[in-house]
């Protein structure tokens, strides 16, 4: 148990580089330390079919020197091996070319609460307890084959692959820098995840997935992620076409964060930079509906991909991205910041949530109001323009009358630009599960183009 | 690049004897087979933005992977160091999956390839060493690139260029005793541009990625890859959207090639076979598509990115042929599906790193040209569309489903190009569009582009294919 965590030899050890770095010629330093240790349990069709032990560490150094920059890593932590490394380091950054928007944060923009790594609340103690046999017995306790591979008289399909993985995961990293940063992040990691793929009477092959992921061993689902798995699958059985046309767009909260993240991508300090961003000159300009709020909430204690400080130790907050509309931060870091002669914000957004709006809670009242549409529950394939905000998805979904789900639909796409998607937003949901990464409910569009 | 084995062992601080001391620990508790990994890989890049080379850097990645298999069961640990105590500690973590004594028959009596792979051959030899160099060395080319991009269009606004090397020792061993060595070299360059007109703006972006030495940063890149971004921006920004629906596709020769790695590539892929989830699970000996059609997966063109001298199983690199005359004649396999359908490995266990265990995965995937002439096929259709950049793709392989997204086309009428397309996808199912190939021209091309793959894990592809003519796909439009 004790190699999850950073030692104090390795702390030490990082802080050593740090201070060679400054003998050696860099007028500023930035070091990352990270820590990692998985376990994995593997099964396939009833059986355990795979079992993998991971343990990584990387010593990760932004190097200033004479006005120029560069970003070295390494896994080999030895110290004497280190000092060679980062001595070539500088040397190979004095070959760059001059870079005088290349900076650390200003010291008062820092994070000075990140001591213990905990402070947030998402490391588990429960997780040093977990042997391979607790872990192996977790996983096999998760399956639904058993069950649901034998035959079921009635049944129009049956169940041909069911896939699982139970893993665990601690990760530890220190941040430190050398106007005195110390940084420290630490988070235990528990995930169940299953792919099921069923067969129809006439061979035909559908394939779904379920999983959750927590930082609280105790509140992982592992009960019935295979079942729902499977549920999945079967509901995509006899899928029928759909002619062209304009539809409502109910998009299931399971693959909503694309559309946000690509609104985040926009938003982005390097693409704004570069003038590749469909959001360029956006900043307090009213481009999204008017209940739209999107908001990023780094700091909530004990939930999922919360952090008190960005990649550069610059300390996060609650901020809207969005408010009511309007667009109402960028996210620039300090070089970025510099070259825009902005004022710098955090690197990214760290945990965003996407406020209720339109009057429903779950999903079931989306389709009730919306009545007709096509529910998109998976993303097959596409992309889109970041610089006109132009996409095209492939999808798979559900076509929706009266509210209720008729049959399944393949093979369609869908179209448009991403403002016009946006600002044809009619409902936010409240359903989004604490385990996704964005915590963006069911979303509803109106009029979007869809193609079969 | 192939080298000395003293090398290697040097590099990772081993020999022989230790080895095989490890494979036993590895097998103490049951398991039929192990194999070790060793990786020392060494990364470098530079990037170019605004104007001046102003970040660059360099990365170590290093250790080893140990795997027991039981069975078809695979047990993997790794560790980042080679001291004794710690892969020790790996090898009793990856055992763990061994409860009882299994056999692996790891060979079978079937090889689905054309003719014996070639264990001497060198793919990749490094004329030009990445390693050791000065970064400064290479400045000059990022610059050369920028400057001249710069030149040949003057609604640029902004220019990227991003320079990226690896350099890997790979040491393998196995409980059969084999000692495999290789060194793999990977250079990159990508170029990304914008353009602004009037209040339209355009990015486009090329690539050029091969295994082998500094070598390849030469004048004449440099022109090829500034004329290829700039090449049809014109027409980029005339482009429009055509109007979706069912429709004849002209797959361009070259980057189309995605459409195989996709589509049918994925389902080739033994370990999906294996498990029953592929669409081809069945399908082995049986007519896939029309005479005369040759699909390929392919490690054993020289300074592809897609080439092995060895893959990461240790099983030499090969040519495979996956449909022969339109019938599904192999799978891709590691060693793991090898030994379930009794034949032997394909040379398709892959891996991105000393983290990951082996499994079936693609090289450069490509189908051999035939006989028709591009512009004969276009020219058959009279309402359709042709397709012939791509920026990336996805496919279902249970269902077979694909979805792949098209940069830049143009749209056919009566058997002409007419209106440019852009930012549309295309989808359809794959052993459908197999089967539903009219025309096979004679202008195969293999994409030299940075493709990578993300099946479960990151490798390095290729892809090509020669102009095709597919009679009825969906295409994604207004």
């Amino acid at each position: 148990m004790e190699k999850a965590i950073l030692t104090q030899e390795e702390i030490t050890l990082a802080k050593h580089c740090l201070a060679f770095a400054m003998q050696q010629g860099a007028d500023a330093v930035r070091i990352t330390l990270t820590k990692s240790l998985m376990n994995l349990v593997g099964l396939l069709n009833g059986e355990v079919d795979k079992t993998a032990h991971a343990l990584d560490r990387s010593l990760q150094l932004q190097l200033f020197v004479e006005g120029r920059f560069g970003s070295f890593s390494s896994n080999r932590l030895e110290k004497e091996g280190l000092e060679a490394f980062i001595r070539e380091a500088i040397g190979t950054v004095k070959m760059l070319e001059a870079d005088a928007f290349r900076a650390l944060p200003a010291p008062e923009r820092l994070a000075k609460d990140a001591v213990t790594g905990r402070e947030l609340g998402l490391y588990d103690t429960e997780y040093e307890s977990l042997t391979a046999e607790k872990r192996r017995e977790m996983a096999l306790s998760s399956m639904a084959w058993p069950r649901l591979s034998s035959a079921h008289p009635g049944n129009s399909w049956k169940l041909i692959s069911e896939e699982g993985e139970y893993s665990d995961s601690v990760f530890d990293s220190l941040t430190l820098d050398s106007q005195g940063l110390e940084a420290r992040h630490t988070e235990t990691s528990f995930e169940i995840g299953y792919e099921s793929t069923v067969e129809d009477s006439e061979g035909r092959h559908f394939s779904s997935y379920w999983w959750d992921a927590t930082p609280r061993l105790k509140d992982l689902q592992l009960k019935d992620c295979a079942e729902k798995a499977c549920q999945r699958a079967v509901a995509q059985l006899d899928p029928q076409g759909v002619p062209s046309g304009k539809y409502t767009l109910i998009l299931e909260s399971e693959c909503a964060s694309k559309v946000v993240t690509l609104v985040l991508n926009a938003l982005g300090g390097y693409s704004l930079q570069q003038k590749n961003s469909f959001l360029t000159d956006s900043l307090g300009k009213q481009l999204f509906p008017e209940g739209l709020t999107i908001l990023d909430a780094p700091r909530t204690p004990g939930d999922t991909g919360c952090r008190l400080f960005d990649s550069e130790g610059v300390a996060t907050r609650e901020m809207p991205i969005i408010q009511n509309g309007v667009v109402k931060t960028y996210f620039l870091n300090t070089y970025i910041s510099r070259k825009m002669e902005m004022e710098p914000t955090v690197e990214d957004a760290t945990r965003v949530k996407v406020l209720p709006f339109g009057g429903c809670r779950t999903q079931e009242e989306v389709l009730a109001k919306m009545r007709d549409g096509i529910l998109v529950t998976g993303f097959n394939g596409g992309n889109s323009n970041p610089a006109t905000g132009n996409f095209s998805y492939g999808i798979e979904g559900f076509l929706i009358k009266d509210g209720k789900r008729v049959h399944p639909v393949r093979e369609m796409l869908i179209t448009g630009n991403f403002l016009t998607l946006w600002n044809n937003l009619v409902a936010v949901a409240d359903d989004a599960r604490p385990c996704l990464s964005k915590l963006v409910p069911t979303l509803a569009f109106k009029e979007v183009d869809f193609s079969a | 690049m192939i080298g000395e084995k003293n090398y290697y062992l040097n590099v990772f601080q081993v020999d022989v004897p230790a080895l095989d001391k490890l494979i036993g620990e590895a097998l103490a508790t049951g398991g039929g087979y192990a194999d070790l990994y060793f990786e020392n890989t060494t990364y470098g890049s530079l990037l170019l933005r605004d104007g001046a080379v102003t970040s660059g850097g360099n990365h170590i990645d290093f250790g080893v992977g140990v795997r027991v298999l039981s069975g078809e069961k695979t047990g993997y640990a790794y560790s980042e160091s080679t001291a004794w105590e710690d892969m020790l500690a790996s090898a009793r973590a990856a055992a763990q999956i061994a409860s009882s004594a299994a056999e692996v028959s790891p060979y079978g009596t079937r090889n689905p390839s054309r003719g014996e792979p070639n264990p001497n051959a060198d793919r990749y030899p490094i004329l030009q060493p990445w390693r050791g160099a000065p970064m400064s060395t290479f400045l000059p080319f990022l610059q050369k690139l920028e400057a001249d991009v710069r030149r040949r269009d003057a609604r640029i606004v902004k220019v990227i260029v991003n320079l990226a090397f690896q350099v890997s020792n790979i040491l393998m061993y196995n409980s059969q005793k084999e000692l495999k060595w290789d060194t793999r070299p990977m250079g990159s360059v990508s170029l990304s541009v914008v353009f602004k007109q009037g209040n339209l703006t355009e990015n486009k972006s090329t690539s050029r990625s091969f295994r082998c030495g500094a070598e390849m940063l030469t004048d004449s890149l440099v022109q090829e890859m500034a004329s290829d971004v700039v090449k049809g921006i014109d027409d980029r920004f005339a482009a429009k959207r055509p109007k979706g629906g069912q429709m004849p596709v002209v797959m361009g020769a070259g980057a189309s090639g995605i459409l195989l790695h996709e589509a049918m590539g994925h389902a080739f892929e033994a370990d999906f076979n294996r498990k029953g989830t592929s669409i081809f699970a069945d399908k082995m000996g049986q007519q896939i598509c029309p005479k005369g059609i040759q699909i390929i997966d392919d490690g054993t063109l020289r300074g592809n990115r897609g080439s092995l001298n060895f893959d990461d199983e240790g099983i030499p690199g090969q040519k495979t042929y996956m449909v022969e005359d339109g019938v599904l004649t192999s799978y891709l396999h590691d060693r793991i599906s090898a030994a379930h359908y009794g034949v032997r490995p394909t040379g398709n266990g892959r891996r991105e790193s000393f983290r990951y265990a082996p499994i079936p995965r693609m090289r450069a995937t490509y189908m051999e040209s035939g006989n028709a002439k591009a512009d004969d096929l276009v020219a058959e259709v009279s309402k359709g569309i042709f397709v012939d950049e791509f920026a990336n793709g996805q496919v279902q392989i249970g269902e077979g489903d694909f979805t792949f997204y098209v940069k830049s086309g143009y749209l056919i009428e009566n058997g002409k190009l007419t209106q440019p397309v852009k930012d549309i996808n295309i989808i359809g199912n794959g052993p459908a569009a197999l089967a539903d190939i009219r025309g096979v021209a004679d202008d195969l091309s293999i994409d030299p582009g940075a493709w990578t793959c993300g099946k479960e894990q990151s490798a390095p592809v290729s892809c090509g294919i020669p102009t095709v003519l597919i009679g009825k796909l969906t295409v994604g439009g207004e």
